[in-house]
C-alpha cells in the first residue's frame, strides 16, 4: 500500500476553504485570508483559510506538483485522520493505492513519509483542541462578528461571499486591560492580529481570480 | 425622596410574574446601584396554572433583551418551533377543510396588497400559499431555521411552543441569578393600604412585611390585589366568545420519532375546538368548549375520539375559563398583568404576548414618582382596553365566518353576539380587502392587518374585485407571487426537518452570532 502525495484536483486538493489550526496562522498569513466559519452539520465555529473564491476552486494549486505556498495541515494529512487516540487511514481515499510513497521500510520500520505524518498529527491533534478553546474564548468576549464580502471582477461577474466571520475590531479596542493581558499570555493576541492582517490577502486572492477569469 | 418609585413588588410566580419582573429588572439594571429594587413574592403552596404553551415571535425579542440564551430555552423548557396555527374544520367542518394563519407577512406586504390579485385569479392555490412559503414549510414538517442560524434569528418567522410548567422555574433562575430580582416565598396574609387606597405593603403569613412603591398583580384568576383589594370589576365577554371550559391532556408519543408539527393545530368540534401542541417530549391537547352547548361527558368523549387510541386510560384535567378582562388594569399604584388582568380562550395564544406587551410598557414607562404614575396608568389602561377589544374582535372573526351547522356555531354568527366594530369591518371588507393602511395603525398592534387577511381568506370570505383597479399593480403583484414561489422552492430544499433540528440544538446548541 502506498500514498500519493502530489497536489491534485483528483486527490481532493480543490477546496476553497480549509479548516486550519491557530498554530499554523503565522505560516498562513503570508498567503491566505483566515476567517471563522460555521460547520454546516453542527453550527460550531472553526477557523479556515481561504484558497479560492468559488466552490471547489484552489487558486494555489499547480496540478500534479505542489502548492505555490504553505500547504495547510488539513491538506497535508492526505488520507490519514485521528480515530480516538490512533492515527487511521481511509482506504477508500483516492490517494491510497499502488503508487506513491511507501508507508513502511523493508524491515518494517515506519518510512520517512509515515514519520512525517506522525509528526504532523503531533501538531494537528492538539492544534484542533487548542483552536476550539481559542474560538470559545473569543466568542465569550464577543470578539467575533459576521462579515460580508462583495467582489466585482473585470469580466463583469460578481461574487457575494457569505457565512464568514472575523475579529470585531471595535470590541477589541474596548477590551479591559485584564482581558488584553489574558489574551496576550495565552498567545491569542498574536493570533487575533494575524487574522486581522490576513484580511489583506482578500484583494490578492481576488486578483488571482481576476487573472484566471481573463484567461 | 418619599414618593420616588423605587421598590417594585411583583406578586405571583407564574409566567406573568417572572416575565414582568425580568423585563423591569433588565430595563432598570443601571438604577439598581442606587436603590431600585424588584422583588417577586409567590406562595409556596398555590400552584401556577401550568398550561400555556403557545407564544408569539415577540417572545424572542423579550427573552433576548433579558439576556436569556435561546439554547438554554430549548434545553430547559422542552421548547419547539411554532410557525403559526392550522385551523381545521372551522368553515365547513369537512375533513379537507383547513387553512393556515402563518407568522410570516405576505410577500411584498408593504408595497402591494396581494389579496385583490389573489381574489381575481388564484390559480387554485390558497391565499397562504400564494403569498408566503410558511404553509408549505408546515406541511413538510420543516423547521424555520438551521443549526448555523444564530440564536433568535429566523429564516422563516417563528415563535415557540414550550412546557409551561418548566418555563416559570427557568425564568426564575435567570431573573434571580442574572438580573438581581429578589425572591420571597411567602403567603400574603393581608394587603395594607393608605387612606387614598394605594397599597403600602403586604403582611406575610410567615411573618414580616413587604413594602413597595408599585405592586404588580400576577396572582392569576384570583386577582388578589386589583380585584379583591382594590375592587376593580371583571368585564365578562361570554356574550361574544362562548367557551367556558377546557379539558386538558398530555399525551406521550408512541416513539421518539412520531411526527411533531411545527405549528399549533386547532380543530373545530361540535361545541368548541381542540388545541394540539407538539413538544419534543409529549403532546399537549385540550378541548375548549361551551357548557351551554354540550355536557362534560360528551365533550370528554369528543376529545378522546380526536386523540384516538393513544388517549386510552388518560383523564383530562378540567379548567373553568372565565372569558373577559378588567377594564381598568392599573388602579392607584397597582397594575395587573397576565390572568389577573383577563383571559380569553387561547385560540390565537394571546395570553403570553399580552403579558410581554404589558411588561414592556411598565418597564419602559416606569413612572419616576407617584405623581406622574397616574398619567402612565391612564395610558396603560387605554392601550389595554384597546388591545383586549381587538383580540376579542379577532377571535370572534374565526367563528363568525363559519358555515358549520351545529347550534354552537349557528349561534356564533348571530349579529347580536358580534362586536359592532367587527361588524363594520366585515361590511367594509366585502368591498375592499384589508391591508396595512387599514385601521390597524398602532405602533404595536397585537394582530396586524395581515392576520385578518389570513383568516378571512382562509375561511373563504370573498371581497369584490375590480380588475381595472388591479391593473396598475398587476406587474408588481406577479413579480411578488413569483418571488414567493421561488423562495418556497428554495426553503423547502434547504430547511431541516423539525425534529432533526431540535435534536441538533439539544446536542450542539445554537451560536450566539
Amino acid at each position: 500500500m502506498r500514498v500519493e502525495t502530489v497536489a491534485s484536483v483528483r486527490y481532493g486538493d480543490a477546496q476553497r476553504f480549509v479548516p486550519v489550526v491557530v498554530g499554523e496562522f503565522s505560516n498562513l498569513v503570508a498567503h491566505y485570508p483566515i476567517f471563522f466559519s460555521k460547520d454546516a452539520q453542527t453550527g460550531s465555529f472553526y477557523c479556515g483559510a481561504m484558497l479560492g473564491i468559488d466552490e471547489g476552486e484552489n487558486l494555489f494549486l499547480t496540478e500534479g506538483r505542489t502548492f505555490d505556498a504553505y500547504r495547510p495541515m488539513n491538506l497535508q494529512r492526505g488520507p490519514f485522520y485521528m480515530a480516538g487516540g490512533d492515527i487511521a487511514i481511509d482506504l477508500d481515499h483516492p490517494r491510497v493505492g499502488e503508487s506513491g510513497q511507501a508507508l513502511f521500510e523493508d524491515d518494517g520500520r515506519p518510512s520517512p513519509y509515515l514519520n512525517s505524518v506522525i509528526n504532523l498529527f503531533r501538531d494537528l491533534k492538539p492544534g484542533l483542541d487548542q483552536t476550539k478553546v481559542f474560538v470559545e474564548t473569543l466568542l465569550g468576549m464577543k470578539l467575533i462578528e459576521p462579515v460580508d464580502i462583495s467582489l466585482a471582477f473585470d469580466d463583469g461577474s460578481k461574487r457575494q461571499l457569505e457565512g464568514l466571520y472575523t475579529i470585531n475590531r471595535d470590541r477589541l479596542k474596548k477590551l479591559s486591560d485584564d482581558k488584553v493581558v489574558e489574551l496576550f499570555h495565552r498567545g491569542y493576541l498574536q493570533a487575533i492580529y494575524l487574522m486581522i492582517a490576513s484580511l489583506k490577502q482578500v484583494p490578492v486572492l481576488a486578483q488571482k481570480k481576476n487573472s484566471r477569469l481573463a484567461g | 425622596m418619599p414618593d420616588m418609585i423605587r421598590e417594585i413588588v411583583v406578586v405571583g410566580g407564574g409566567t406573568a410574574g417572572w416575565l414582568t419582573a425580568g423585563a423591569i429588572a433588565a430595563r432598570h439594571q443601571g438604577r439598581m446601584k442606587s436603590g431600585f429594587k424588584v422583588t417577586l413574592i409567590e406562595s409556596p403552596d398555590i400552584k401556577i396554572i401550568g398550561v400555556g404553551e403557545g407564544t408569539w415571535p415577540t417572545l424572542r425579542t423579550t427573552l433576548e433583551k433579558m439576556g436569556v440564551s435561546e439554547t438554554d430555552l430549548f434545553r430547559h423548557c422542552d421548547a419547539a418551533f411554532k410557525q403559526g396555527a392550522r385551523f381545521a374544520r372551522w368553515t365547513t367542518g369537512e375533513e379537507d377543510d383547513g387553512y393556515y394563519h402563518p407568522l410570516m407577512l405576505p410577500q411584498g406586504f408593504h408595497q402591494v396588497n396581494m389579496a385583490p390579485h389573489w381574489l381575481a385569479k388564484d390559480g387554485g392555490r390558497s391565499f397562504c400559499d400564494y403569498v408566503t412559503p410558511q404553509g408549505a414549510l408546515c406541511d413538510d414538517g420543516l423547521a424555520p431555521k438551521t443549526i448555523t442560524t444564530p440564536e433568535y434569528q429566523a429564516v422563516a418567522n417563528y415563535a415557540y411552543h414550550l412546557d409551561a410548567g418548566k418555563f416559570a422555574p427557568f425564568l426564575q433562575k435567570h431573573c434571580t441569578e442574572k438580573l438581581g430580582v429578589h425572591h420571597v416565598l411567602a403567603d400574603v396574609a393581608k394587603v395594607n393600604q393608605a387612606d387614598n387606597g394605594d397599597i403600602t405593603s403586604l403582611t406575610l403569613k410567615q411573618g414580616g412585611e413587604l413594602k413597595g412603591d408599585l405592586f404588580v398583580d400576577c396572582t392569576g384568576f384570583s386577582c388578589l390585589l386589583l380585584g379583591k383589594t382594590l375592587g376593580v370589576p371583571f368585564k365578562d365577554c361570554s356574550d361574544v366568545l362562548f367557551c367556558d371550559t377546557a379539558l386538558a391532556l398530555q399525551i406521550p408519543y408512541a416513539t421518539p420519532d412520531d411526527p411533531m408539527a411545527s405549528h399549533t393545530i386547532s380543530t373545530a368540534h361540535s361545541a368548541g375546538w381542540t388545541w394540539d401542541i407538539g413538544l419534543p417530549t409529549r403532546r399537549g391537547v385540550g378541548y375548549v368548549y361551551s357548557s351551554r352547548y354540550t355536557t362534560e361527558e360528551a365533550a370528554t368523549e369528543e376529545l378522546l375520539r380526536y386523540i384516538g387510541p393513544q388517549a386510552k386510560g388518560l383523564t383530562p384535567r378540567k379548567i373553568p375559563i372565565r372569558g373577559g378582562y378588567r377594564e381598568t388594569c392599573w388602579k392607584n399604584n397597582c397594575v395587573a398583568v397576565g390572568l389577573a388582568a383577563g383571559f380569553l380562550e387561547p385560540l390565537e395564544s394571546s395570553a403570553i404576548v399580552l403579558v410581554e406587551l404589558s411588561a414592556k410598557l411598565i418597564a419602559e414607562q416606569m413612572p419616576a414618582n407617584r405623581e406622574v404614575m397616574d398619567i402612565v396608568a391612564r395610558r396603560f389602561n387605554e392601550v389595554s382596553q384597546y388591545r383586549w377589544g381587538r383580540i376579542i374582535d379577532f377571535l370572534k372573526l374565526h367563528y363568525v365566518l363559519t358555515k358549520r351547522p351545529e347550534k354552537f356555531w349557528r349561534d356564533n354568527t348571530d349579529p347580536a353576539t358580534v362586536p359592532g366594530r367587527l361588524q363594520d369591518l366585515l361590511k367594509l371588507w366585502k368591498h375592499q380587502p384589508p391591508w396595512f393602511l387599514d385601521e390597524f395603525d398602532r405602533l404595536e398592534e397585537v394582530f396586524p392587518a395581515a392576520s385578518y387577511q389570513y383568516v378571512l381568506y382562509g375561511m373563504g370570505f370573498r371581497t369584490e374585485v375590480d380588475p381595472n383597479d388591479n391593473e396598475p399593480t398587476e406587474d408588481l403583484a406577479q413579480q411578488q407571487a413569483g418571488e414567493n414561489a421561488a423562495m418556497t422552492r428554495k426553503l423547502r430544499a434547504q430547511l431541516p426537518r423539525n425534529r432533526d433540528l431540535l435534536r441538533k440544538i439539544q446536542e450542539y446548541g445554537l451560536q450566539p452570532i
